[in-house]
């Protein structure tokens, strides 16, 4: 059983290696590719940020408090595109066969899917935005770096990008019935996330509620900015909430490993 | 008594496709109210195959072939009928069952486009856990036998379709898998990759033993590599056998082609069937247990001939006449 783990470690580590190397062949489009996904976002929030310092703040957040509730979109996102690349791009690995080739060595599918792809060069991009933002808003939020502060931080990250990976998860199951899933990917992911650049007590009732409880993004970056903010729209939701995005990111992502599941045995007695 | 290596029994599977309306009316309906069909892929396939057999298997388009393989191969689930091989069922255990099989599909390659063949090699390596002394000796048997040693270090999008395909094979065997299923590996290369990839899957066979499943259009590729054929249409089995046996069993048949120096009106031959052909030429159909070639010539000696062949039966013209009805088994 331990040597199979290290094995496992071994096997992702190997195909970082060949991930990265394939990226390589083309060197200078790898180096631009950063610098792009880099530019591109950095401009998203340009423009958030320039159309937002007018106002003093939006429901009592100041702007570099925005820019903290940013940072946790790009910082996840980085580290999501390393580990779930193959379930964001899961519609090609369906069509192009190479799926069928996945059932067909002995070892798990879902570890194959994630661990062969990875987009590591957009995560360099992704990741060096966000801990830009971080570093600079933190220091003027007055996050406080104490150890459990620290370790609360990891593993919301971690739950951050569960949740994430949950949402990629379940859309990719999803086109073993429908053959594109690219409008769904764009309706349940980016425009999902395109509402938590806000924070969500500015949306009505509706918003907020599928924000929280249908597609949980909000746990991905709006309850820890305010573990660390204390801001007074918090009143309106149970405090507990928080703390909790770990737990909701395992919960949500056990729950659509099921629906994976299911949906496996669907395309093996269907043959899409 | 030797134990099949490969046990089919029965097997069936029934694929639901949506029924396509006509006019934006009947599509907007379907929206709403889908309607499918039920298409039979696979109804009802029975066979066994014994370690160290070479079979063909052959079947028209659609007739079921690529169903069959998907669930030998443990892709996707039997509808009904039971699948045996190596031991395993193959929907059932697919972890341990796919390290004794190998898969070759020539329209679908497994190598990694943008890196050297030889990358692609050691990734499987690793996520077959094959030992450093059965790889070392299969990756170098393979890059001898299959010529590779020129392009095992270029990237796969360099290599041309013969290159790609043998390295797609060797990859594909790298764990000395004891069954391997060849799904048209020849399709789309030149008489010369065709012939190399001939070769080595009989050297497989003959030398190593190793059970094969070939399906092809290609009947020259079954003649050369298998003994025994399987020929599926319609999702049923229609014939199973030698191929010698399936040629002796249908070559009922010879056709004489004659041109001839002007239009004539021949005479009836008994037993002969007249087609007019293009030109002043025209063939003769018949079977040789019957009449004679040389009956059929005496009968034409009044005329002035140009040119005359004789046209035997072979097994690529049977299969071709099952594909299109002509021959009912």
């Amino acid at each position: 059983m331990k040597k199979n783990r290290v094995n496992t470690v071994h096997m992702m580590l190997f195909y970082s290696k060949i991930t990265i190397n394939a990226w390589f062949q083309y060197k200078l489009d790898a180096i631009l590719r950063s610098f792009s996904v880099f530019l591109r976002e950095a401009g998203t929030i340009a423009v958030v940020y320039f159309t937002l310092i007018t106002f003093n703040d939006i429901n009592g957040w100041n702007i570099k408090e925005l820019m903290f509730l940013f940072s946790f979109i790009f910082l996840t996102y980085s580290i999501l595109i390393i580990f779930f690349t193959g379930l964001r791009d899961f519609e090609w690995i369906v069509n192009d066969g190479r799926f069928d080739r996945f059932l067909l060595r002995p070892r798990g599918v879902l570890f194959q899917i994630l661990a062969s792809n990875s987009d590591w060069f957009a995560a360099i991009g992704h990741g060096g935005l966000g801990v830009l933002l971080f570093v600079l808003s933190a220091n003027n939020v007055n996050v406080e770096w104490s150890a459990l502060n620290i370790i609360y931080f990891a593993f919301t990250i971690f739950g951050g990008v569960l949740i994430q990976g949950s949402i990629f998860l379940i859309i990719a199951s999803l086109s073993f019935f429908f053959i594109k899933t690219g409008n769904i990917r764009d309706v349940f992911y980016w425009n999902i996330r395109s509402f938590a650049v806000y924070p969500i007590s500015v949306f009505p009732k509706i918003i907020q509620v599928i924000l929280i409880y249908i597609i949980p993004f909000a746990f991905v970056n709006y309850f820890p900015s305010q573990f660390f903010l204390h801001k007074s729209d918090m009143i309106a939701y149970p405090e507990i909430y928080i703390y909790i995005t770990p737990i909701v990111g395992l919960t949500v992502y056990l729950l659509a490993y099921l629906f994976w599941r299911v949906s496996l045995k669907h395309y093996k007695s269907s043959g899409n | 008594m030797i134990e099949p290596i490969i046990r089919v029994e029965n097997l069936k599977k029934t694929f639901k496709v949506s029924k396509r309306a006509n006019g934006l009316p009947g599509r907007i309906a379907n929206l709403f109210f889908p309607k499918y069909e039920y298409k039979k892929a696979v109804d009802g396939i029975s066979f066994n195959i014994l370690q160290g057999e070479a079979v063909g298997f052959v079947g028209a388009n659609g007739a079921g072939k690529s169903t069959t393989i998907k669930m030998l191969s443990g892709i996707i689930y039997p509808d009904e009928g039971n699948i045996e091989i190596a031991g395993f069922i193959p929907y059932k255990d697919r972890k341990k069952y796919v390290s004794n099989i190998g898969v070759v599909f020539g329209q679908k390659s497994q190598l990694s486009w943008d890196l050297p063949v030889v990358d692609s090699f050691e990734l499987l390596r690793r996520i077959y856990s094959i030992s450093d002394s059965v790889y070392k000796q299969n990756f170098e048997k393979f890059v001898d036998l299959l010529d590779m040693s020129s392009f095992i270090n270029q990237p796969v999008r360099q290599l041309s379709l013969g290159q790609r395909m043998r390295a797609d094979i060797a990859a594909s065997l790298l764990h000395s898998p004891r069954i391997v299923f060849f799904d048209e590996p020849t399709i789309g290369l030149d008489v010369v990759a065709k012939e190399k990839i001939r070769s080595f899957i009989r050297y497989l066979n003959k030398e190593q033993g190793v059970t094969i499943i070939f399906t092809t259009h290609d009947m020259q590729d079954i003649e050369q590599t298998c003994e025994r054929l399987i020929l599926i249409d319609k999702g049923h089995k229609i014939y199973d056998g030698s191929i010698n046996g399936l040629v002796d069993a249908y070559a009922y048949e010879k056709k004489l082609v004659v041109e001839f120096m002007q239009d004539y009106t021949i005479d009836e031959i008994s037993d002969v069937l007249i087609n007019d052909l293009e030109g002043h030429s025209k063939e003769f159909v018949f079977n040789p247990h019957k009449v004679s070639v040389k009956s059929v010539i005496n009968n034409l000696s009044k005329y002035d001939i140009v040119d005359l062949t004789v046209e035997n039966m072979n097994i690529e013209r049977i299969v071709r006449q099952i594909y299109e009805g002509e021959i009912k088994l």
